[in-house]
């Protein structure tokens, strides 16, 4: 676990990718009422920002979902997003994702963090199915 | 008798000359728990959680199924009097733990929960009208608030909710304004499950009674290791879980003042709760058989007994004594990194500290521990009234019971520094 956290986890905590808050834009709550974790992810067309608090994984993990999708169309998104919250459940790693999405998916055999992982990406996919 | 034997030849002289040294090997109860059998090292910190259950505990449910397994109360066969006479003779336990008097005054429930919601619905409810209030505190787990809250907006009552103090104290004069001639009920834990802190219950319920009014005391907490005697206290309602007290999940109890029990009505309807059932209308059992709707967990109520008999046969002012010295030199010892900060500082703290690692987030805390071999509670402890007071989001909390030692809390403290400093590297 520490070899993940120093890999990959702890980099992506301390400088998370686009963490500021632009609540102009399409805004999408992500939040576990188990332990406080919250997050907003601030959608547009171009850029995708987020801000909140959480644990260093959920934050990673809402680093990664952010790079991972801007650019991509909403179905893309959609059909990510739901790819790797079924791999995350599975614990199965696979080509189709990005290395540190990979790393991610191996922290299932943490059990406990799995919410901590999937939280901003169910909550996205969920706002996004809804908004069909 | 063998156990308080044991608390006087090792621990009890231990905390007479105050050189509390209990650790793993000169512990008298671990062995009593066979998890630690399994798990030699586990340094178990989650005991507000639920405790472990010791080895009476278990074999008493084996029993049941393998030699005594049978429905209760309506079996004119051996095995079914006989399991209906272990399960009333519980009832008697409980009525003795409580110094309750007669057992027609407990009932069982599924836990802490659903007695503070049988409480709310089959007494407060009836109670209530428009403009009435019942008054709790942020310090409440959710278990204690919600039902209040849901009762109250039903029956365009108010809950009136006392603050805490910064240090995590209930403040008697603050609660002392909240209660009005409108207010139908307080309910108040005796230890908060988050902060620690052991609330004045008997100066509590003196002051509601001034007013006439009714008190329910959430003693999840608290049963395990404090005498709760419900006469003495005089309280209204009492209410804890069997598996925070070395019981089996699933099981709760509900103490119910003898005036009140006319004013219970039942809980929920079926087989068992009735007096007589017709086409045309029913009438109900009395309390406690009001709220026992179809067949209870009967081997886990049995086995609820046997939790009561193990902590009779402790020395719990000695117990007492030995989660403060945890809580005391817990707390010293966190206090000594820098990093770290303890969240509240009541006056009088039970063996529950909850703190927050700096820059580190609780949940990342836990999983580090946990590689350690350290169990640790994180998050919101089903208090987020109390947290946002405090304004923390979320808290490591550290629990401690009978088989706990100062050498756990030093291995907690290693474990910490050996993540700061990890964290720190990268």
């Amino acid at each position: 676990m520490q070899s993940l956290y120093k890999q990959l986890i702890l980099p992506e905590n301390k400088s998370p990718y686009h963490f500021e808050k632009k609540e102009e834009f399409e805004t999408v709550d992500a939040y576990n009422p188990m332990c406080g974790d919250k997050y907003s992810l601030y959608l547009s067309a171009e850029e995708v920002h987020f801000h909140g608090i959480g644990c260093a994984i959920s934050k990673a993990s809402t680093s990664l979902l952010i790079k991972e999708i801007e650019g991509k169309s909403k179905e893309e998104v959609v059909a990510f997003c739901k790819d790797f919250v079924e791999a995350v459940d599975k614990g199965e790693t696979s080509r189709k994702f990005s290395e540190p999405l990979n790393v991610l998916i191996s922290l299932k055999a943490f059990e406990g963090r799995v919410d901590c992982i999937q939280l901003s990406w169910k909550a996205l996919l969920a706002h996004l199915e809804n908004s069909k | 008798m063998k156990i308080k034997e044991r608390n006087n030849e090792t621990y009890g002289k231990v905390v007479k000359s105050r050189r509390i040294k209990v650790t793993l090997l000169d512990n008298p109860y671990r062995s009593d728990f066979p998890i630690f059998k399994r798990y030699p090292r586990l340094a178990y910190l989650d005991n507000a959680a639920t405790t472990q259950r010791p080895k009476q505990v278990i074999d008493a449910i084996t029993q049941f199924y393998s030699e005594e397994n049978a429905n209760i109360h309506r079996g004119i066969y051996d095995l079914s009097n006989h399991a209906t006479s272990k399960y009333e003779s519980v009832r008697k336990t409980v009525a003795d733990f409580l110094g309750a008097g007669s057992a027609t005054t407990i009932g069982f429930t599924k836990g802490t929960t659903e007695s503070i919601n049988v409480v709310a619905r089959s007494f407060a409810q009836n109670q209530l009208k428009a403009g009435d209030n019942i008054v709790t505190t942020t310090m409440e787990h959710h278990a204690n608030f919600l039902p209040w809250q849901v009762i109250c907006e039903e029956n365009e009552a108010e809950l009136r909710v006392v603050e805490v103090s910064d240090r995590g104290d209930l403040v008697l004069e603050k609660l002392q304004e909240k209660l009005s001639d409108k207010t139908k009920l307080l309910a108040i834990n005796h230890i908060s499950n988050t902060l620690g802190t052991i609330n004045q219950v008997k100066a509590i319920i003196d002051l509601a009674h001034e007013k006439n009014v009714p008190v329910l005391i959430d003693a999840a907490q608290s049963a395990a290791y404090y005498d709760l005697d419900v006469q003495e206290l005089d309280c209204d309602f009492l209410v804890f879980s069997g598996h925070k007290i070395f019981g089996p999940f699933g099981t709760g109890v509900l103490f119910v003042k003898e005036q009140h029990i006319p004013e219970m009505r039942p809980y929920n309807y079926g087989g068992g709760m009735i007096k007589q059932v017709a086409v045309e209308g029913s009438s109900f059992a009395t309390f406690p058989h009001n709220l026992e709707a179809g067949t209870p967990s009967i081997a886990d109520i049995i086995a609820l007994g046997a939790a009561i008999g193990y902590i009779n046969d402790l020395d719990k002012e000695a117990i007492r004594n030995q989660l403060k010295e945890l809580a005391t030199y817990g707390a010293a010892k966190l206090t000594e990194i820098p990093e770290v900060e303890i969240v509240g500082s009541p006056q009088e703290r039970s063996g529950i500290i909850s703190f927050t690692v700096q820059d580190i987030h609780p949940h990342d805390v836990a999983s580090f521990l946990n590689k350690d071999e350290i169990a640790v509670r994180a998050g919101m402890h089903c208090t987020q009234p109390l947290l946002h007071q405090l304004n923390v989001p979320s808290t490591v909390r550290a629990s401690f019971s009978i088989y706990n030692s100062i050498e756990e809390i030093d291995r907690l403290y290693d474990s910490l520094i050996g993540l700061i400093e990890f964290w720190k590297d990268e």
